[in-house]
């Protein structure tokens, strides 16, 4: 068990320092870029900040500071947890990611969940049904992976909500508005999810194992229950995983099509105004959900699957 | 049973030699080779003028004369999707140069130098993987300013971790194998090796990838150009296109053609980066 606490301090750590460096690389981005939008900003008469206002947010950011100072400041901020003030609104960037964050969480985890039922249903298609049906499945997730997600959110609303009625295009939060937006990212996710489970599958069942269970005259469907099942979809714990960061980017755009408020509008609305310390924050955020969900996948995935070893993997060549 | 698993591998092979194209790529190589034709001469292919408009054809359904209707100003919209191609294209061309130089060039040094340059670009490459790409490059651009080529530089930057990846593992397997070693032993330089034995190697794979990220890229600067954060119309960018279209509900047409063209696009580049993968 030292091993694997050893592996889990250690990716830990790494995970803490991507986190840290994400932030910093994003503070780069946004400050090194050309433009100067803290001060456009500020001074545009429509957001009528007095001079005392713009005085304390200036020193507040310590924008009449190097640069190299301003980023070891912030960073400092952000350990404890400050998250800054919007340029725009002058409220705290905190609160407004709190007010719209469920939203974003409800829509993210309702289109995984969308995402995983469809590609194992895909996925299984492929495997047991018969020929012409199958091989039209098999290029399904190819078909998905090609149309730009927000078309798949503008056909959705066509269909269900203008053609059936299903529900209204202004009432977004409600739940057949939340299943169908879920759906626009979950189709998409899908159709990544689907494309590793089919690919195991058909590897799994061309091992020996498979053809001697077979031989022993198990059914294709306890083959795929008890044998072919469990090392196919675990794997897929850890894209996953990966697909955390695609469902969040994915997000602007199924927020921005259905007109649902959540992290997606927020970021629209901080590029639209130029909201720096919102869009750093933001992208912070969406970076520790990243880094956080991928660490637990990692930690849980030795304790899923025995034939992970936990020794550090020696360099190619090295072994050879 | 027996019969077809003695005959499997060699038909493989043969196969393999003789390069059969299947038909839906050769389909696949002409709707790109059709598409690359829009983006460099566009009046050869449609004479109509893409910016100012017949005020007389508003909303024309799709017909002979407007293969894809007219929009509200009572433009062709079939020749604005062929004139948006260029920019729609050869953004998505900018996007994959930049993740293909910036990201390649990080994977080779870090595969190829090892030790403490690996290890600190390793965890830049993890910054990168950790931050949504489409978030990323909306954070870009919104920095750079909207125009359509920010949006290929954003798009790029959010690629160069896939490719470092890539190149990365290409190179450390490449470097393992016998032909390197003898190649150093004969006193090769290490600039050497790396430049004509270790790359023209790892080169296979990273064409391959480097095509479906083509293909993503289209998408992505689609969507971008679809949320406002490209060139401005008169300029007609498929994403753009397929955004206008949206306040015309009832002329679909003006949502459905460009948007059939994105995909007949991006599903012929994907369909040519798989079969690149499979003849691998």
């Amino acid at each position: 068990m030292t091993g694997y606490r050893g592996f889990a301090l250690r990716r830990g750590g790494q995970a803490v320092v991507v986190v840290l460096l994400a932030y910093v690389f994003t503070f780069w981005v946004i400050s090194v870029l050309p433009g100067d939008p803290v001060t456009t900003t500020l001074r545009n008469p429509q957001n009528g900040f007095t001079e005392e206002e713009i005085a304390r947010i200036v020193s507040y950011y310590g924008l009449d500071r190097p640069v190299l100072v301003q980023l070891l400041e912030s960073l400092g901020r952000f350990l404890t947890g400050d998250l800054g003030v919007s340029l725009r609104s002058n409220r705290s960037v905190a609160d407004m990611i709190g007010e719209v964050l469920p939203s974003t969480l409800v829509l993210a985890a309702s289109s995984l969940a969308i995402a995983v039922v469809l590609s194992f249903l895909v996925a299984f298609g492929v495997q047991y049904l018969p020929k012409p049906f199958s091989t039209a499945l098999r290029s399904v997730p190819s078909l998905f992976l090609s149309v730009p997600g927000f078309l798949i959110g503008l056909l959705l609303i066509q269909v269900f909500s203008f053609g059936l009625g299903l529900f209204r295009a202004i009432d977004t939060d409600g739940p057949v508005a939340t299943f169908f937006a879920a759906l626009t990212l979950g189709i998409w996710v899908s159709a990544q999810i689907a494309e590793v489970l089919i690919a195991n599958l058909d590897h799994e069942a061309a091992q020996d194992y498979a053809g001697v269970a077979r031989s022993r005259g198990l059914g294709q469907v306890r083959l795929l229950l008890r044998h072919l099942l469990k090392p196919s979809a675990l794997p897929v714990v850890t894209v996953l995983a990966l697909m955390i960061g695609e469902v969040l980017g994915g997000a602007v755009i199924t927020e921005a099509v259905f007109g649902r408020t959540g992290i997606g509008s927020l970021v629209e609305r901080s590029v639209a105004s130029q909201d720096l310390p919102v869009l750093q924050a933001v992208v912070t955020l969406a970076a520790v959900v990243f880094v956080v969900v991928n660490l637990l996948a990692d930690l849980v995935y030795p304790l899923l699957d025995p034939r992970v070893t936990l020794q550090r993997r020696p360099e190619v060549g090295a072994a050879a | 049973m027996t019969l077809t698993s003695l005959t499997g591998p060699t038909t493989a092979t043969r196969r393999r030699r003789t390069w059969r194209v299947p038909p839906t790529v050769l389909v696949s190589f002409l709707v790109v080779a059709l598409v690359v034709g829009w983006s460099v001469a566009p009046g050869v292919f449609s004479t109509q003028d893409p910016v100012n408009g017949v005020p007389a054809d508003l909303f024309a359904a799709p017909s002979g004369a407007h293969w894809f209707g007219t929009d509200h100003l009572g433009r062709d919209e079939f020749a604005r999707v062929v004139h948006g191609t260029a920019s729609s294209v050869s953004s998505a061309l900018v996007a994959v140069a930049i993740g293909l130089v910036v990201g390649g060039l990080i994977g080779l040094l870090a595969g190829f130098l090892g030790g403490l340059v690996d290890t600190v670009l390793a965890r830049f490459v993890d910054v990168l993987l950790a931050i949504p790409s489409f978030l990323l490059a909306v954070v870009i651009v919104s920095a750079l300013g909207f125009q359509t080529i920010n949006a290929a530089i954003a798009t790029g930057v959010s690629a160069v971790a896939v490719f470092a990846r890539v190149l990365r593992s290409e190179v450390l397997k490449a470097r393992s194998a016998v032909f390197v070693e003898a190649a150093l032993v004969l006193g090769g330089s290490r600039w050497h090796v790396l430049l004509r034995h270790v790359l023209p190697n790892a080169s296979r794979s990273v064409v391959q990838l480097a095509v479906l990220q083509f293909g993503l890229s289209i998408l992505v600067i689609a969507a971008l150009a679809f949320l406002g954060y490209g060139d401005p119309p008169p300029a007609s960018d498929w994403g753009l296109l397929i955004s206008a279209g949206r306040e015309y509900p009832l002329a679909p047409w003006l949502v459905w053609a460009p948007a059939l063209v994105t995909i007949v696009t991006v599903l012929s580049v994907n369909r040519i980066s798989r079969w690149l993968r499979k003849t691998d």
